[in-house]
């Protein structure tokens, strides 16, 4: 074979190579967040699905149910989860009733709450956007240590998880953190010491990235789902004529440091 | 005959160049508009006055109007979505999911991937919904052999043509574990986003020559290092060109673009709630062939 005709199989081979390489590269041109406003109109055809639709879900979500003067609000990292302490002394309160043995602690999930309480006249759909997760109230058994650890891990989740029950601080840095774990009369917490917490079963079986609350035992499902004692709450209120307002606060302290690097999201030492 | 086989060599390496998988090469320039959302939560209608930023904005009506006029005025429209359709009103309470999927059917989505809160009521209900999706679903890494009806609706990839242009679609989720209670997931298992990537991205370009690689991820923005995210996904995947994001909720006012070996990712996510709607306009040069060898060829 001579070379011109080496160097043109060289050249066919080359060519089969490159048209195995990666296609033309996309050139980005033009990008935007287009914010969808009124001004851009309505599909008619879309508009027209949605219209009966809202009327019949506005006349069952839209009951009235109690007045909110102050509303609930979620509060911001290192702030009182008010709306959440209100849940979770309800899930605890409930479950106690219910099966009439004393529940220590109501702990529950400030993601699972999905909308703050605006104040004025509370409506059912309020509540369902509040939580509209189909969750069950549920009882567990834990160790005092358990409930210690389970505080632990929502401080380093979400800065503190809604409890009832119990109360913690957490003094000194971000980098040397001293936190103190107690029942909420300030009475210690027994490491050994058995007792009954109140949360949802999707907690319960998820844990929602607290490895401790996923260690309860002996759950005994209560039969209530979440949304729906919040809803009688609401209602039993209203039919009283009482306002709802907001659960007493104080369940987290933070030294002023720590307040400050919960607020700019650094990560907690412990 | 040696110069009649070379000859023959040479017009079938020629052809191969000329009707490869960069599908774009015969029609010059090509542009392609990905227009997306993500975490709509099930915001049916506009958000009511008290939601702060949100008030008066979104509204899935308002959104098929602003799609159909933009398709009305582009060539090539993709409409995406990155999951999290459901959960957030009264809407998915009552219709649990299906509503959703109808409207979104409507608009006239192409593809979307499965969110976490999509698990809400269960696998079962999750299928139930999709009957009234007219689109398809995809994810590369859930095993769903454990769900068979979940696993005949969701794709693990596709690829949508255009005139000289084919796009790879693929999607992946967040690992369920501390996000979706067990019961919720049965018979679905979550695997690690990049492995699957890899191997479905190798797929795309080397078997389906697709001009492009779009991954719909439901793995967050930035995950603080807690867990894989959408800008990890674009260090280790070599091959992706757009990952339109979603989970985290996170308002990008314009893409982030992130080097990699052998290109750029971009990245974009836009908010929640359906609050806007993301637009990507990309153009396609012709012919691309790279002399990469052009170098070891010395025509005498």
């Amino acid at each position: 074979m001579d070379r011109r005709w080496f160097g043109t199989l060289l050249l066919a081979s080359a060519l089969v190579l490159g048209a195995a390489e990666p296609p033309a590269k996309a050139t980005l041109e033009y990008s935007k967040a287009v914010p969808v406003v009124d001004s851009v109109g309505e599909d008619q055809a879309v508009a027209k699905v949605i219209a009966p639709l809202a009327l019949e879900l506005r006349s069952s979500f839209g009951r009235e149910l109690v007045r909110c003067p102050s509303g609930l609000f979620r509060g911001r990292p290192a702030e009182e989860n008010l709306l959440g302490y209100w849940v979770a002394d309800l899930m605890r309160s409930k479950a106690a009733q219910v099966l009439g043995v004393p529940v220590k602690v109501g702990f529950t999930n400030s993601g699972g709450l999905r909308a703050n309480l605006r104040p004025g006249i509370l409506k059912v759909g309020d509540i369902y956007e509040v939580m509209p997760f189909e969750n069950e109230l549920v009882v567990a058994e834990y160790t005092g240590a358990e409930v210690v650890q389970m505080v632990k891990d929502g401080l380093l989740r979400r800065a503190g998880e809604p409890i009832s029950g119990v109360k913690a601080k957490v003094m000194g840095t971000p980098e040397k953190p001293e936190i103190t774990v107690t029942w909420s009369d300030g009475s210690p917490i027994a490491p050994d010491e058995v007792v009954k917490v109140a949360l949802t079963d999707y907690l319960l079986t998820s844990g929602d990235g607290m490895s401790a609350v996923r260690q309860g035992r002996r759950p005994i499902t209560v039969g209530i789902p979440l949304r729906d004692l919040l809803l009688d709450e609401c209602a039993r209120l209203g039919r009283l004529k009482f306002p709802l307002l907001a659960p007493a606060g104080g369940r987290y302290e933070f030294s002023p440091e720590v307040a400050q690097a919960i607020r700019d999201r650094r990560k907690l030492s412990w | 005959m040696v110069r009649r086989v070379l000859f023959a060599a040479l017009v079938a390496a020629v052809a191969a160049v000329s009707v490869p998988g960069q599908s774009q090469e015969a029609h010059g320039p090509v542009r392609l508009t990905l227009l997306h959302t993500n975490d709509t939560h099930s915001r049916i209608e506009p958000f009511a006055a008290g939601n702060g930023a949100y008030s008066g904005k979104g509204g899935i009506a308002r959104r098929a109007a602003l799609v159909k006029k933009l398709r009305s005025q582009l060539d090539h429209v993709l409409l995406l979505d990155a999951g999290d359709v459901f959960q957030g009103t009264p809407y998915f309470n009552r219709y649990k999911g299906a509503l959703d999927y109808q409207l979104m059917s409507m608009v006239g989505y192409d593809a979307v991937t499965l969110g976490n809160h999509d698990f809400d009521n269960g696998v079962d209900a999750l299928v139930a919904a999709m009957k009234e999706a007219n689109f398809p679903f995809v994810n590369c890494n859930f095993d769903m052999s454990g769900a068979p009806a979940l696993a005949a609706r969701v794709k693990p990839w596709l690829v949508k043509s255009f005139p000289g242009l084919k796009v790879g679609i693929t999607g992946v989720g967040v690992d369920f574990k501390g996000l979706v209670a067990p019961r919720n997931h049965q018979g679905v298992i979550w695997k690690d986003p990049v492995a699957s990537l890899l191997q479905v991205v190798q797929h795309l370009r080397d078997v389906e020559k697709v001009d492009m690689v779009v991954v719909l991820s439901h793995l967050g923005f930035d995950m603080k290092g807690d867990a894989i995210d959408d800008q990890i996904l674009a260090r280790r995947v070599p091959g992706i060109d757009v990952i339109i994001g979603g989970h985290s909720h996170t308002f990008l006012e314009e893409p982030v673009k992130i080097t990699r070996e052998g290109g750029i990712t971009t990245i974009f996510q836009v908010g929640f709630g359906g609050v806007n709607l993301g637009r990507m306009d990309f153009v396609f040069h012709q012919g691309s062939l790279k002399p990469v060898e052009a170098e070891a060829v010395k025509v005498q």
